[in-house]
């Protein structure tokens, strides 16, 4: 950020003349493999944090016959995913940082002959541009996502999905290209051979805790949305924390174009094989009721965490007759937007936790939290969180 | 070292190669939009974000009396990013009548208020500097280039 301190050649130095600017033209003061490769680290470390919670999100969602997801800790999906947005809100200073410290490599100019150093040198260029257009596309990509807005073409589940295979991917030819470097680099003292600043400037050590700073007002002005005590510092956050009965909501009823029932006419259908049972509201408020804290945890970071009470699946399940371990799918009754339905794995049928939700924060649920019931269940994505079930169909 | 290398290199070519399986998935008229946000976030920091820094480093170099520029530094580093961390929340494209829950907080007086109080750091940081460090030592001659 300050003017050269080196020498230029005269010719290049010539004030008012328009051209390309070299790689000598920008000032190496602060520049250099010490710096880039400590902001590299950390960006590294969040990039790699966030693509291994994405990772696990996307597995809740399209789970690999392999994976049994845990129904414990019931709060493992909050945190993955709080720390999913968090770790990649943190990297957007790391990132801007990192690119700022080796921009004039932009202008280096490839080798003039053609052979094993100029292709070499398009090959580091190509990487670096995969890398580079992958992170900026999975920051700005993610971000959206977690303010709702879309202004795109593409599917966000299965572009943020593939993409954030190219970046790790490239990420990880760069780090072996790089490596001597930044092994060399990390072992050095961040300001060797760092000329004396100019009066008042900074520092490279001091540049570096300006960045870790800004990496740090960037998670407390927008985690609030998911740690409730930064609440009132996230002055970005996507939600306040406010909402009906306490916990905001994703998907409102006029949104899914779910009108209000009748309770005395409205009947839950439970199916399992030829055999079919219906549930009125007060059938399904006089069997035993269970109370459970659970979070709402939602693929765009924000989480909120109430007081459900309800039927336990699993014994709507035993009312059709169904064996332990069965499977379940929610259906829900609104007629707009995806995850009209959802599955319930064995593991989280049997877990007693799980459960048909009738009351929150102890009052019957707000209609657009699911009115009559919704599927509440630990350590679940609130896409999963099926609202205003009609039909639970089990599978054994 | 070189195991060390391929032991990086190798699992990231087969992460560019599963990465290509999906990306083969795309629907033909997505991938113009695709391709559009690929390429525009390297297009925008390239040509447009990193200049303007630049140029404000230089400017800043030339205008800005030396107490301030540190100030200068952090208070661009922090706001600056984290204005462009809240594009979304900012512009406010998602938000939708029928959800007051999602985007309720007054995100553009914030941001007024925050630059102000930014501002006004900056402003209080560099006259501290400049009271506390006397005599200030002169910039050093050529530096205004």
């Amino acid at each position: 950020m300050t003017a050269d301190t080196r020498d230029a050649p005269a010719e290049r130095a010539r004030p008012n003349r328009l051209r390309v600017p070299w790689v000598d033209d920008f000032s190496e003061r602060l520049r250099g493999p010490e710096l880039t490769s400590r902001v590299g680290l950390w960006l590294g470390i969040t990039l790699s944090i966030t693509f291994l919670t994405g990772l696990w999100s996307h597995f809740q969602q399209d789970t690999p016959g392999w994976l049994t997801i845990p129904t414990s800790p019931y709060w493992l999906y909050r945190v993955t995913q709080g720390l999913h947005v968090i770790s990649g809100t943190a990297a957007v200073p790391l990132l801007l940082v990192k690119l700022w410290s080796v921009f004039p490599r932009l202008f280096r100019r490839p080798p003039w002959r053609p052979g094993r150093a100029q292709l070499l040198h398009l090959a580091e260029r190509v990487s670096i541009a995969l890398l580079v257009a992958s992170v900026i596309f999975q920051l700005a990509t993610g971000l959206s996502n977690a303010a709702q807005w879309y202004p795109w073409g593409f599917s966000f589940r299965s572009l943020h999905y593939a993409v954030a295979w190219v970046f790790i991917g490239s990420l990880l030819i760069h780090v072996a290209v790089k490596l001597p470097v930044i092994r060399q680099a990390l072992a050095e003292p961040v300001d060797r051979d760092e000329p004396a600043p100019p009066p008042g400037a900074l520092t490279r050590r001091g540049l570096l805790r300006v960045t870790w700073a800004a990496a740090g007002v960037a998670v407390l002005a927008t985690a609030g949305s998911t740690v409730s005590w930064l609440r009132h510092v996230s002055i970005f956050g996507v939600r306040s924390g406010d909402g009906p009965q306490g916990i905001p909501i994703n998907r409102s009823a006029a949104a899914a174009q779910v009108e209000p029932i009748d309770p005395a006419t409205w009947r839950l259908e439970v199916v399992y094989r030829d055999r079919a049972r219906e549930f009125s509201l007060d059938e399904l408020r006089a069997m035993p009721q269970a109370s459970h804290d659970l979070p709402i945890a939602c693929v765009e970071g924000w989480s909120g965490s109430g007081t459900w009470t309800g039927v336990p699946v699993a014994d709507l399940v035993a009312a059709v007759g169904a064996p332990d371990g069965s499977r379940v799918f929610a259906v829900s009754m609104q007629r707009r937007g995806g995850w009209r339905t959802s599955e319930l794995p064995g593991q989280f049928v049997a877990d007693r936790r799980t459960l048909l939700a009738l009351d929150l924060a102890g009052e019957p649920l707000a209609l657009d939290h699911g009115y009559p019931c919704r599927i509440i269940a630990p350590n679940r994505p609130g896409v999963l969180q099926t609202k205003w079930v009609r039909r639970l169909e089990v599978y054994a | 070292m070189t195991a060390w290398r391929l032991a990086f290199a190798i699992p990231g070519v087969a992460a560019l190669a599963y990465a290509a399986t999906r990306l083969w998935e795309v629907p033909a008229d997505a991938w113009g939009s695709v391709l559009t946000w690929l390429a525009g976030g390297v297009v925008l920091h390239d040509a447009v974000l990193a200049p303007i820094v630049v140029g404000l480093g230089v400017a800043a170099s030339r205008w800005l009396p030396a107490p301030w520029r540190s100030p200068a530094v952090v208070a661009v580093v922090c706001w600056g990013s984290l204005t462009l961390a809240a594009i979304p929340v900012l512009y406010g494209g998602g938000v939708r009548p029928d959800n007051p829950t999602l985007l309720d907080r007054p995100y553009v007086a914030s941001w007024w208020i925050g630059s102000a109080i930014v501002v006004v750091l900056v402003v209080a940081a560099g006259w501290w500097r400049l009271r506390s460090t006397r005599p200030w030592p002169p910039s050093p001659a050529g530096r205004t280039r």
